[in-house]
């Protein structure tokens, strides 16, 4: 007896049918289980769902569920050697770009200034954008997020056809993370950190698990740092608990700016003890003179760094005691005025644990396949300086941006509003307005990248060669009632090539790719074999690129070390405003875990997810350490002033425990202004970036922006947090030591302590203790 | 004792949490959110405290400056063998099913809320309003799971839509289903693999193995919920320096 649900409960209605039913056929085990919609006939969607690989923005290899037309979910390939199946927080926010109610939704100009911007025709806008190149000769600037690969070549070649530059641009970029690594390897690429096989890992002032460089990449090495058959042991030096502090084993609590002293005072007691071979000790102080290290001895730099005698002794011991052992460092440590100091430091320990090139430790990356473009990093402040000025002066005639919002990225001096006012043609490449379209005269809807052709060369790579392949995976969708596109997007690399025309050898991204592809092929080598290039193209679309785990050769290896001390330098922190009457903090601004630099904010999940530290969600926030807010009079929600010599910005106070007192950390990425970024970040929170002072770093020009000083004081009133805490652990709080979070040492198994936190428990009840 | 889910199912499924992995990175939240429809927390449902988390990511404070430590521990429906959620439904909709897991029938629940008052995980959640998506947001929607209307009781399922979608992809190719076959969505994105899914009754499952693991602990043991999420201690390798056993 087969019956359709439906008919089932036709049948139950009458109680007399529906006991009849029962009686004749029981309840088979099967009934119980609940059953999917996809396992009922009547609610069952037709389609078939196909899964799709690409490479994302962020350099990750995924694969997109898409039914009938539409992406439903994104998962990390388990194929791509750079994330290997996993994804991040973030990944899944391209469905909701992707889909976002706010999307442009086709061309629009602005015929004058002040004047509102009007809708045109594709056709219109691309003889317009042909027409302003065109007008701009030698006075073009392509200006980009940081891009790789085919991307940057066609950027590339298209601005170099019209004499003019691609620049890219990144508030948090990491020039003086290169500088470094070409001081001390040689290198000029970023290069792969061993953690899975690391023993002892010790970092500086880079959020690795969160939100610096390759996370995904990083986290799962963690994993196998964490998991494998020896548990390794992990050190990281922050002014600030990020989620990589809070997983370290020791927390080394730095003060800005000093992480360079940091690292050679362990390398010092490392010398001095003799704790690693001889050779490293003659290879770390080949060009260091005699003595030169005693001047960082703990017990002179420890109340200039904040890290106490004790902890710098452990970190060296722990660092030379049982290896392979790694450092590596970037972020807060690198922006500051003695950045390149800070991480030619860092690095060099690595020369010292003697295990660069191999296995637990540094591993350089042979240059990108097909001589692609590798590496990228956004220009620094002093060249964006020089640029704006030019920008100001009328000497460029058209800027075309995309991914790059320099109104919102850079710091209020430098007023890249009022550049861009004074260029003739700006074109801005967009899906969500932001800041700095607005000062466009022409917007262009930007395609989703899960609707483009592209090709990346991610960076870091793992080692050996990659080249991430990106394919489109759905079309725009139609309006339920007119059945037109939702939006008339496009590529935007496609958009510039066609404007481009001859002068460019390539006739579309697609048409790149594919010759590519073929000569990846005509190589012979790699992850696709495959008996002709068509073939060998379906193989690399499938796999969402292509990668030679064989193809390891590097060049440019460090033949003549230099001295980690020959830079050293304090920190030159911002001055601050005399009268302004409240405390004065280093202000540290960082990547918010989800919104990342701002880039996610217009999407509803990446406003929604709480932050891991805080649990806060929807705004911006500002932490501060617990007993100097105590101090202060200052309260959780309390509104207060952040005050820089270049401006003032309201925030609510967060104060935890984990961050230093004369600190001050605010995250990134709030702060879109009215009708700016959609509907769910306009009007929200704070930009920090746009009070910090523009201090430099001393050798590339790159902004310090952990630099700057801030006077902090109340302000009126406070304001409950939207937050995620106080939902739950009112009911789950901790009944006795070691619920819900168990903590055991190594070798104790969870039964013994629990057994030690319920004696504790019970001494604790009876009042013994 | 051999529990009901043993005696009549080839399968038993669960999922260990080794903390000493998690970074509270909330890649799964995420992911979570995506595959199952999710309602958006919206900053008024923050306020009100009424957020949506079929997996949340707890944070815990040990210590005071500078030897502080902020510990994660992901919590999600536990799927107790011995569930307080199940025998208080008066309508049935909140059950145990013969695979291990506490399922929710959404279109029998009548939101009496008895099972919220009864979990001590506080996984379960109430819609309170209608979910609302602008139109174009509809487009992202998974089709395999319900959207849950408003007066509806919600927790996490296991992805029983992915459970169900692998067991009829194995009878399909005639193979028997493997070990890392089925993943959810959460134990899928987890970068660290801190989140583990798998069948206890194959013994050389992943998470069978990971059974057996000395750290082995389970949240809120002593109220006897028998759960089939299971927890890896997390390891202090300071030695209890920074407040974790003071």
């Amino acid at each position: 007896m087969k019956l359709s649900r439906r008919e089932f409960m036709t049948l139950a209605g009458g109680s007399t049918v529906g006991a009849v039913i029962f009686t004749a056929c029981g309840v088979p085990a099967d009934e119980l289980l609940v059953e999917a919609p996809l396992d009922l006939p009547e609610d069952l969607v037709t389609g078939i769902d196909s899964w799709f690989a690409t490479t994302d923005d962020s350099g990750l290899g995924v694969i997109v569920r898409v039914m009938e037309g539409r992406a439903k979910k994104i998962a990390g390939n388990p194929d791509y050697p750079i994330n290997v199946g996993k994804h991040a927080v973030h990944s899944d926010f391209a469905l909701q770009a992707l889909y976002h109610p706010d999307r442009v939704e086709g061309p629009m100009r602005r015929r004058s200034a002040g004047q509102p911007l009007v809708p045109i025709s594709w056709d219109e806008a691309s003889d317009l954008l042909a027409q302003w190149m065109t007008d701009a000769d030698g006075n073009l600037a392509v200006v980009t997020n940081p891009i790789r690969g085919g991307d940057a070549r066609i950027a590339g070649d298209v601005a170099s056809a019209f004499n003019g530059r691609l620049m890219f641009f990144d508030p948090l970029e990491q020039g003086v993370l290169h500088q470094a690594v070409k001081t001390v390897f040689n290198q000029n690429r970023i290069p792969e950190f061993d953690i899975a096989n690391a023993h002892t890992v010790l970092s500086f002032g880079c959020d690795w698990l969160g939100t610096w460089l390759s996370p995904v990449r990083y986290s799962t090495k963690y994993g196998d740092f964490r998991g494998g058959d020896h548990r390794g042991f992990m050190m990281h030096a922050e002014s600030r608990m990020s989620i990589t502090a809070a997983a370290a084993d020791q927390w080394l609590t730095v003060k800005p700016g000093y992480e360079g002293d940091l690292a050679i005072s362990i390398a010092s007691v490392i010398v001095k003890e003799k704790l690693v071979p001889d050779a490293n000790i003659s290879a770390y102080t080949a060009n260091i003179p005699q003595g030169e290290l005693d001047n960082w001895a703990p017990e002179l730099v420890a109340d200039r760094i904040g890290v106490s005698v004790e902890r710098i002794n452990d970190a060296a011991r722990k660092f030379a005691g049982e290896g392979p052992s790694i450092a590596f460092g970037g972020g807060s440590a690198g922006a500051q005025t003695n950045g390149v100091f800070n991480l030619t430091a860092v690095y060099a320990l690595n020369i010292l644990a003697g295990t660069v090139g191999k296995a637990g430790g540094i591993q350089f990356n042979p240059a990108g396949s097909q001589d692609l473009p590798d590496s990228a990093t956004g220009a620094s402040f002093e060249v964006w300086e020089e640029e704006l000025s030019q920008w100001r002066a009328g000497n460029v005639k058209t800027v075309i941006l995309r991914g790059a919002d320099l109104v919102h990225g850079l710091p209020r001096s430098v007023d890249a509003g009022g550049a861009l006012d004074n260029v003739d043609n700006v074109v801005a490449f967009t899906s969500v307005l932001d800041e700095s379209s607005t000062h466009a005269n022409l917007i262009l809807p930007e395609n989703s990248y899960l609707e483009n052709w592209g090709l990346d060369v991610p960076e870091p790579a793992p080692g050996y060669e990659v080249v991430g392949i990106r394919q489109p995976v759905v079309n725009a969708p139609l309006d339920g009632e007119t059945k037109a596109r939702l939006y008339d997007s496009r590529n935007f690399l496609d958009t510039l090539i066609q404007a481009a025309g001859s002068r460019v050898p390539v006739n579309s991204v697609k048409e790149f790719v594919e010759d590519t592809v073929a000569d990846i092929f005509s190589a012979g080598r790699g992850s696709v074999t495959a008996g002709d290039a068509r073939l060998f193209m379906n193989g690399v679309l499938q796999r969402g690129g292509w990668w030679d785990v064989n193809a390891t050769e590097t060049t440019g290896s460090p033949s003549n070390i230099s001295s980690p001390i020959a830079k050293a330098a304090g920190p030159g922190l911002s001055e601050i405003e005399v009268g302004v009457e409240g405390h004065v903090f280093t202000l540290v601004p960082f990547a918010h875990q989800s919104l990342l630099d701002g880039r996610n904010a217009s999407t509803p999940w990446a406003q929604a997810t709480p932050d891991p530290i805080t649990t806060v969600a929807w705004s911006t926030w500002a932490e501060i350490n617990f007993d100097k807010a105590k101090e202060m009079g200052i309260s959780e929600g309390q509104w207060i002033k952040v005050r820089t010599t270049v401006g003032e910005i309201t925030v609510q106070a967060y104060p935890h425990p984990g961050i230093s007192p004369d600190v001050i950390a605010i995250p990134i990425g709030q702060g879109h202004k009215e009708e700016i970024g959609g509907r769910y970040a306009e009007d929200r929170g704070e930009n920090v970036l746009n009070i910090l002072v523009d201090k430099k770093e001393s050798e590339t020009g790159a902004l310090a922006w952990a630099a700057t000083r801030a006077v902090v004081s109340k302000s009126g009133g406070k304001k409950e947090f939207p937050k995620f805490e106080g939902d739950a652990k009112d009911i789950i709080r901790p009944a006795e030591h070691g619920v819900p979070i168990l903590i055991v040492e190594p070798g104790q198994t969870a039964h013994e302590a629990e057994e030690h936190n319920h004696e504790l428990h019970l001494r604790f009840i009876s009042n013994d203790e | 004792m051999v529990t009901a889910a043993e005696r009549v199912s080839s399968h038993k499924w669960g999922m260990v949490v080794d903390v000493d992995r998690c970074t509270g990175c909330q890649a799964c939240v995420m992911a979570c959110q995506a595959e199952n429809n999710i309602p958006l927390s919206t900053e008024d449902i923050y306020r009100q405290k009424r957020t949506f988390a079929w997996i949340r990511v707890e944070r815990y404070w040990y210590g005071d400056f500078p030897d502080v430590k902020a510990r994660f521990i992901p919590i999600m429906c536990q799927h107790c063998e011995n569930a307080p959620c199940e025998p208080v439904c008066p309508v049935f909709a909140t059950y145990h099913n013969t695979e291990g897991m506490n399922v929710q029938i959404y279109n029998r629940c009548v939101g009496t809320r008895y099972c919220a008052n009864g979990c001590p995980y506080n996984v379960r959640f109430f819609n309170y309003w209608e979910p609302v998506w602008p139109v174009s947001l509809r487009n992202q929607l998974n089709p395999d799971v319900t959207v849950r209307s408003r007066g509806i009781m919600e927790k996490c399922s296991f992805c029983v839509q992915r459970i169900r979608r692998g067991v009829r992809e194995a009878a399909r190719d005639g193979h028997d289903l493997q070990d890392g076959d089925i993943g959810t969505a959460c134990t899928d994105a987890c970068p660290t693999n801190a989140l583990v899914f798998g069948d206890y009754n194959d013994e050389n499952s992943r998470v069978s193995i990971m059974a057996k693991d000395d750290r082995k602990y389970t949240l809120l043991d002593a109220l006897n919920t028998d759960p089939n999420v299971l927890y890896l201690a997390q390891v202090d390798a300071t030695g209890g320096a920074i407040g974790g056993h003071d």
